[in-house]
């Protein structure tokens, strides 16, 4: 059952800017889609537009069958969200602010209490629980939003950026709670981001935009196959027969252009047969990087 | 209402009084209209040569029916039972007037306000609260401050007289009914202002120079009713309270979470 349905979304915004132009996707239940794309390509206006915050020009979206521009109110008890502008009080330190979050989605002081400081042990905040939030780094403060989008327990998460500001550990920490609380607690969660090799570790799917369209859409797998049929391999070998389609990139060291893993052992036998030594065979898949600058770079082209 | 609402307006309260220098301030100038004041009118009174000014006369052209034997305490009755009462229906718009007018933009401007829509309130009950919240810190500051005048003016009235003046019946109109109805008004009104503006600026200046002037010329021309008919002021009263009700209910029909963030 999706979740999540976008029907050709549009939001463009009173001086003309067309920000998000008609955006269909669906989620299902303990996804965890990675939506990319650079500044400025409607991320962050989706998000609003999913929460409420904003209402679309054109097409709908329904969360859990919940229309936002209907019914915020009911939908904000069921999802958290992080984005850049949903700061917290500075005049109120870590714990007091999310109990007061916790008071706000229903829960009573003790229980936002409890969820609290089991969130800020989980984000490695618990030092700072009773320091205010005007002394916290902007990795801290961070870390805090996303406990605050936890305290109620959502359904979904919409995370806008999540680990922008943290340090590689705590960007590693953030990470892998989120892959848990999908994996183990069936949250769904849609990430922006622009931090590539992040969502390539956490993500299930994956939606690339740019000026505010999706340009493509699916699994990690999809989308490899979409841009690179096939794959590559290095070698670094002494004696490769000349038949082979090797291309030469350095001493000793070339590189083939396969179909899939199943091409390697022939290769690597025309090679021994032939006399030839070999000192290293990698196969070299495509990264999700790879994949979203071909990508943007093939629409770029297009246009 | 709400058990979620009373977070926000707790919060908001808490917002306001651990800010010792803006808590301080917010009690001191009511304690300086309700305390002072009649201080130094009683204290004039009292030492001021007999022949200096013809209260007498005064008294005789004012519509009051009973008057004290004794010149000074009627003067003084008529200081606390139609003056001083004008002063109640100033004091709590005055401390609420900062804390209304930043009421959203505020949160706007520390970036907080996005928070708090996405929580399960609607629109209208974030709204409430903030009203609530304002209108619960006019009500303390009033209370405190007419606690002090009763005690500063009873215990001058003795020292300077020998006697006592009680408040009357409209006291009890005004604290209780009246004061509340246009402090609620005038809250809910600076409040909205206050989700409009752009900036904390934007706001106070809509409420300080628009809305107070125009509350304040209608507040003053309650020392007429005062001396009129107390039924005339409870009528007045229920009309400010249904006006207050009204404005409650129907403030917040034509915003969106878009033009609040805008």
């Amino acid at each position: 059952m999706n979740i999540v349905t976008l029907n050709s979304l549009s939001k463009t915004y009173p001086g003309g800017k067309k920000a998000v132009d008609s955006l269909n996707i669906n989620l299902e239940k303990g996804e965890v889609f990675g939506f990319l794309g650079p500044n400025g390509a409607g991320k962050t206006t989706t998000v609003k537009l999913l929460n409420g915050m904003l209402s679309p020009t054109e097409g709908s979206c329904r969360i859990f069958g919940i229309d936002p521009t209907i019914a915020p109110e009911k939908l904000h008890a069921l999802v958290g969200v992080v984005t850049e502008h949903a700061q917290m009080y500075q005049n109120l330190t870590g714990i007091q602010n999310l109990v007061f979050y916790g008071s706000v989605f229903g829960l009573s002081t003790k229980e936002s209490e409890k969820r609290g400081l089991d969130l800020l042990e989980r984000l490695e905040l618990s030092d700072a629980r009773d320091k205010k939030l005007s002394s916290y780094s902007t990795g801290m403060r961070q870390r805090l939003s996303l406990a605050r989008s936890l305290i109620h327990r959502p359904q979904i998460l919409f995370l806008d950026e999540p680990t922008s500001g943290l340090d590689p550990e705590s960007a590693q920490n953030v990470h892998t709670m989120i892959r848990n609380l999908a994996k183990d607690h069936g949250i769904t969660v849609f990430l922006c981001t622009h931090q590539l090799r992040y969502a390539q570790e956490i993500c299930t799917r994956y939606g690339l935009m740019e000026n505010g369209r999706l340009i493509a859409e699916g699994t990690f797998h999809n989308l490899r196959s979409s841009v690179y049929p096939g794959m590559k391999i290095k070698l670094k070998a002494q004696g490769v027969p000349s038949d082979l389609p090797c291309r030469k990139i350095g001493n000793l060291a070339y590189e083939v252009e396969i179909e899939s893993e199943k091409d390697i052992p022939q290769i690597v036998r025309k090679i021994v047969e032939a006399g030839g030594e070999i000192y290293h065979v990698s196969a070299e898949l495509p990264t999700l990087e790879d994949i979203y600058f071909t990508l943007t770079r093939k629409k770029e082209g297009s246009i | 209402m709400k058990s979620q609402m009373f977070a926000i307006i707790k919060k908001d309260l808490q917002g306001i009084t651990t800010n010792k220098r803006m808590f301080s301030t917010l009690l001191a100038v009511p304690l300086v209209l309700s305390v002072f004041i009649p201080t130094v009118f009683i204290l004039v009174l009292h030492f001021a040569p007999d022949e200096s000014v013809n209260l007498q006369k005064l008294l005789e052209m004012l519509p009051i029916n009973e008057l004290e034997e004794d010149l000074s305490l009627s003067i003084i009755g008529l200081v606390l039972n139609y003056i001083l009462p004008i002063f109640f229906l100033i004091i709590p718009i005055m401390a609420a007037t900062v804390m209304s007018a930043t009421s959203f933009v505020g949160e706007k401007e520390k970036q907080t306000l996005e928070t708090l829509l996405y929580s399960p309130l609607s629109l209208k009950e974030i709204f409430r609260s903030k009203v609530l919240a304002s209108f619960l810190l006019s009500m303390f500051v009033s209370a405190i401050s007419f606690v002090a005048m009763l005690l500063v003016v009873e215990a001058e009235t003795k020292l300077t007289t020998g006697g006592f003046i009680l408040p009357d019946m409209k006291w009890a109109l005004i604290l209780i009914l009246v004061s509340p109805a246009i402090s609620l008004i005038a809250i809910t009104l600076i409040v909205r202002g206050s989700a409009k503006a752009q900036s904390v600026e934007d706001a106070q200046q809509r409420a300080v120079f628009l809305l107070l002037p125009v509350l304040l010329l209608l507040v003053s021309q309650f020392t007429g009713v005062l001396f009129v008919n107390v039924w005339i002021l409870l009528a007045l009263g229920i009309v400010c309270a249904l006006l207050a009700l009204w404005l409650l209910r129907k403030s917040m029909d034509d915003f969106q979470y878009e033009v609040l963030l805008k």
